[in-house]
């Protein structure tokens, strides 16, 4: 069985943003392993510790995507291939870039977050999975191997599902999967020694981001003090219907 | 042709879907286009009000939803020569469409908030960066687009019955829908909704929640919940707010003993009003509400639900 | 050897697992444990799971052979969420660095790997009730009897003291050759005779256990000896040289945390009319905060650069140790003066931040101790 989990590189929800010359500007901000992506690497690993196998990582973005993938392999993940590609990429490209990789690598299941922390999209897991021909379950809660098909509990708008789906397939993950290691310190030393390949891509996006700009909306920030409740209640009702117009 | 995914729930369109007309109809006027609309169902559709926006209506019954087979029913509408294609934003249409848009090689601009061409490119604004930044993008044609909720005015019916063609689908067998595991349904859905009542870990109890439902209900509102709270077990995951559950942008978001992390602001912060009630003054979320009570959330909630009835009286 | 201000890849690596851990594991029970004066097990469980524990034990006896540049860059990100818990793995490092510079094959492998494999910790055990800084005036005394030393007398201050697996004692064979009658033993947990009192009513650290330790009578294999008889001052002499600077990058951590909460607090409180960041006297205090910062950091750096190098380090470190605590010190008492009367109560981390940095002024030898190195230096040039 190999394993192969997709990540990106992104910042740290917590870092402050800033806009230079009409686009966000990382430098001062803490790029990390996208979280949602680090769903997939722990599942990959927990996959492979039940199954045995391979475990690969293969990273997107600018070289300083080679941190993140670093990151991976300190969790435990046994290579990575780093697809280089600088500035904005949409999904539809990012798994063109991809497929190649993929195909080579012809894992039994492909894992990747189910959104993206900087761009906020949600399309490259359905878009891996377009790319390589195979099904994808998107939002996955829960993923056991059965021989040639996994079963899967994944979110839908509206509740949720067990599917029960071929292999190989793309499984888009996230929180309540499973709760990501610590890249150790062991792992962080063994991982120096592992190989991470390096792959060009010379594609163009089909998607052009124009401006970025970081719109924080005024509040009011009218604040009552609620040591009389009804009087505190009475009076927030009041400037809901009669200031704020919403009830 | 610009196509709209109609999103229903069996019986009628989903206010999305109106939404989604909207868009179309103005950027079929910009690129001298139609509207055709593509109604996708597992069982029952409402293709008699469907028709009604639309001039030509594709249908087709697919049985269980998997992204492989809805993809196949976008993509066989696609084929009449869409030039844009347009869906209302949810996790399933943002999963079938990265498939769609993969297969026609389209540039897709995912949860947008405005969208508008110039000659043969389709301009959009949507956020990123958690909902933190607003970008404007722009994609060559075809472009596949989702729409956000609740940004878009909803689309009046046409007058007419538009044309219904029946679509044959392949059968994409490759997932089994083995269980279906619904959540009862109460009130609106969050992300449409246009009142959000957030509870957050200061309502200490599950139990403490019947008193959220019930303001929420009193505003014709959902439930929403912070990482917190559904971590604890107090409510669905269905109905987490924020980084890693639903974003919402309704009129008015209520937060109740909600502390205000990053991940759960990344959720809600484009909300118009934001109301906060928290007992630690300094807790950041009072940073982003228009109206706050410093107070104990388990004597202000009562006071509020008693205050709303009597304005209703 | 040029001079490159950049940390490795691994370094990186590492600085981002313990800002992390520091974060996330950390950080959520700082004021709990300060407030119940408890050593947190748990966080030392973790610590020792994510490989941070006892991480300068070399690769051949089973741990990883940090550097101590390494370390320092570990101290930085533990102690900036709190310097109490950071103390705990400090002092455990304290504790095996005796073994490391004087141990045979023999002592490391017997006292070394057990450390590796569990979540445990070492201690060391120099200062006594009636000396602290003149540490070759020691009043513990052991005599040889065959095979095993006997040992009496009281160590105090001693951090991990009740918790470590093992303790080296440092105790006099004749007071009247002061530094020279010195002798190195490693004191085993449950050795009949050795008893550990918790100090209670620290200031601060009060998530490190700080320990009386009691000897009546403890008889000690002399196969637990350092090296030899009259080495044991120069063992502990050396050991500090080096640990004093895990006690500078500790400090830089809390001097970088005061900076931060005094930054945000000024961004978000207003006074008259505006936030009081604006106002010149306080952005000359975080300007001043910054320059400590800074400097103390580089310094650190470059003292475990030195000790890396294996190059003399005594100097550096004393100085290093000196100047980072008094850096942070001052940050931590400007970050209350910046918050005003909420720096004063418990709400806000920043009275923390100086109970707790106020002991690295004193511990691992005083300042003035440090000042008394520094000068003998410059003046034997």
């Amino acid at each position: 069985m190999k394993v192969v989990a997709v990540i990106r590189q992104v910042p740290d929800g917590e870092s402050r943003l800033k806009i230079q010359g009409g686009r966000v500007d990382l430098s001062g901000a803490t790029l990390i392993l996208d979280q949602m992506d680090e769903y997939g690497v722990e599942e990959a690993l927990r996959l492979k510790e039940k199954h045995g196998g391979e475990a690969v990582v293969v990273g997107f973005g600018p070289e300083r995507t080679e941190e993140a993938i670093r990151t991976a392999l300190a969790m435990g993940m046994d290579r990575g291939v780093h697809v280089v590609f600088e500035g904005y990429a949409d999904p539809v490209t990012v798994a063109e870039a991809l497929a190649p990789v993929l195909k080579e690598e012809a894992p039994t299941l492909v894992l990747t977050g189910g959104q993206q922390a900087d761009w906020d999209s949600q399309a490259l897991g359905a878009a891996l999975a377009e790319a390589l021909g195979v099904p994808v379950v998107a939002w996955t809660t829960a993923l056991e191997l059965e021989g040639e098909t996994a079963r899967a509990k994944h979110d839908l708008d509206e509740g949720a599902e067990w599917v029960r789906v071929r292999l190989p397939a793309v499984f888009t993950t996230q929180q309540g999967l499973n709760e990501p290691r610590y890249p150790t310190l062991p792992g962080i030393m063994k991982a120096k020694k592992k190989e991470i390949r390096k792959v060009a891509f010379q594609g163009g996006a089909r998607v052009e981001i124009l401006e970025e700009s970081i719109q924080e909306k005024a509040r009011l920030q009218k604040v009552l003090d609620g040591k009389d409740p009804v009087a505190a209640a009475e009076e927030l009702v009041r400037l809901l219907h009669e200031e704020a117009k919403v009830i | 042709m610009i196509l709209v995914v109609l999103d229903h729930d069996g019986s009628k369109l989903r206010k999305g879907s109106l939404e989604a007309l909207t868009r179309a109809r103005k950027l079929a006027e910009a690129l001298g286009a139609k509207v055709a609309g593509v109604l996708l169902a597992e069982g029952p559709a409402p293709v008699e009000e469907a028709r009604g926006y639309v001039d030509t209506l594709y249908v087709a019954e697919l049985g269980p939803y998997t992204a492989e087979q809805w993809a196949a029913g976008v993509l066989e509408a696609a084929k009449a020569g869409a030039k844009v294609i347009l869906v209302p934003s949810s996790r399933q249409s943002r999963a079938y469409l990265g498939r769609v848009a993969y297969a026609l090689k389209a540039g897709l601009l995912e949860d947008t908030l405005d969208s508008w061409t110039e000659g043969e490119w389709v301009y959009a604004t949507r956020y990123a960066y958690l909902n933190r930044v607003t970008q404007k993008v722009r994609s060559g044609l075809p472009a596949v687009l989702t729409v956000k909720p609740n940004t878009t005015p909803l689309a009046e019916p046409l007058g007419g019955q538009g044309e219904v063609v029946a679509l044959s689908v392949p059968s994409v067998p490759t997932v089994e829908v083995l269980e279906r595991v619904q959540e009862e349904k109460k009130g609106v859905s969050l992300t449409e909704a246009d009142v959000v009542v957030t509870g957050g870990r200061g309502m200490g109890s599950a139990e403490a929640f019947q008193k959220v439902e019930e303001l929420a209900l009193l505003l014709g509102g959902a439930v929403g919940a912070t990482r917190a709270v559904v971590d604890a077990g107090w409510r669905p995951y269905a109905e987490q707010v924020g980084q890693t559950g639903k974003t919402v942008q309704p009129s008015l978001y209520i937060a109740l003993g909600v502390s205000g992390a990053v991940q759960h602001l990344a959720g809600m912060n484009k909300s118009k009003f934001i109301v906060a009630v928290n007992k630690d003054p300094e807790a950041p979320i009072f940073k982003q509400a228009d109206y706050g009570i410093v107070g104990d959330v388990h004597q202000v909630l009562p006071a509020l639900i008693q205050a709303v009835k009597k304005l209703k009286d | 050897m040029p001079i490159d201000f950049r940390l490795t890849e691994e370094q990186k690596q590492l600085q981002a697992l313990a800002r992390r851990f520091a974060k996330e594991v950390i950080l959520p029970v700082a004021q709990e444990y300060d407030e119940k004066e408890e050593v947190p097990w748990p966080v030392i469980e973790k610590l020792h799971e994510v490989g941070l524990l006892n991480a300068i034990i070399p690769e051949a006896y089973g741990g990883m052979g940090l550097k101590m540049l390494d370390e320092v860059i570990v101290g930085e990100e533990l102690a900036y969420a709190c310097m109490g818990i950071y103390t705990i793995p400090m002092a455990s490092d304290l504790g095996i660095t005796p073994v490391l510079l004087a141990g045979t094959e023999e002592q490391k492998e017997r006292f070394l790997r057990p450390l590796t494999e569990k979540p445990a910790l070492a201690a060391f055990a120099l200062s006594e009730p009636g000396n602290g800084s003149d540490a070759a005036a020691l009043k513990t005394k052991a005599v040889r009897q065959g095979d095993h030393y006997v040992l009496n007398g009281t160590k105090m201050w001693i951090s991990n003291g009740g918790e470590a697996e093992w303790v080296v004692v440092f105790a006099t064979l004749n007071p009247e050759l002061r530094h020279k009658g010195v002798v190195a033993l490693v004191v085993e947990r449950g050795t009949p005779g050795f008893h550990a009192v918790k100090i209670h009513g620290k200031l601060g650290q009060r998530a490190s256990g700080t320990y009386e330790l009691v000897f009546e009578d403890v008889k000690v294999p002399v196969a637990n000896r350092l090296g030899e008889e009259g080495e044991g001052f120069k063992i502990a002499m050396n050991t500090l040289n080096k640990t004093r600077i895990p006690v500078a990058a500790g400090s830089v951590g809390v001097a970088r945390r005061a900076l931060d909460e005094a930054k945000k607090y000024a961004k978000e409180r207003e006074a008259f009319g505006q936030p009081i960041a604006q106002f010149q006297a306080i952005q000359f205090k975080l300007a001043d905060m910054a320059i400590g910062l800074e400097t103390a950091r580089m310094y650190t750096y470059y003292a475990a650069w030195l000790a890396d190098q294996g190059l003399p380090h005594a100097h550096a470190s004393a100085i290093a140790k000196a100047y980072a605590s008094e850096v942070a010190f001052e940050a931590a008492n400007q970050a209350i003066q910046i918050h005003g009367g909420y720096g004063y109560v418990r709400e806000f981390p920043v009275e923390k931040l100086l109970r707790d940095v106020k002991l690295n002024q004193i511990y691992e030898g005083t300042n003035e101790i440090q000042r008394l190195i520094i000068a003998r230096h410059l003046l034997a040039e």
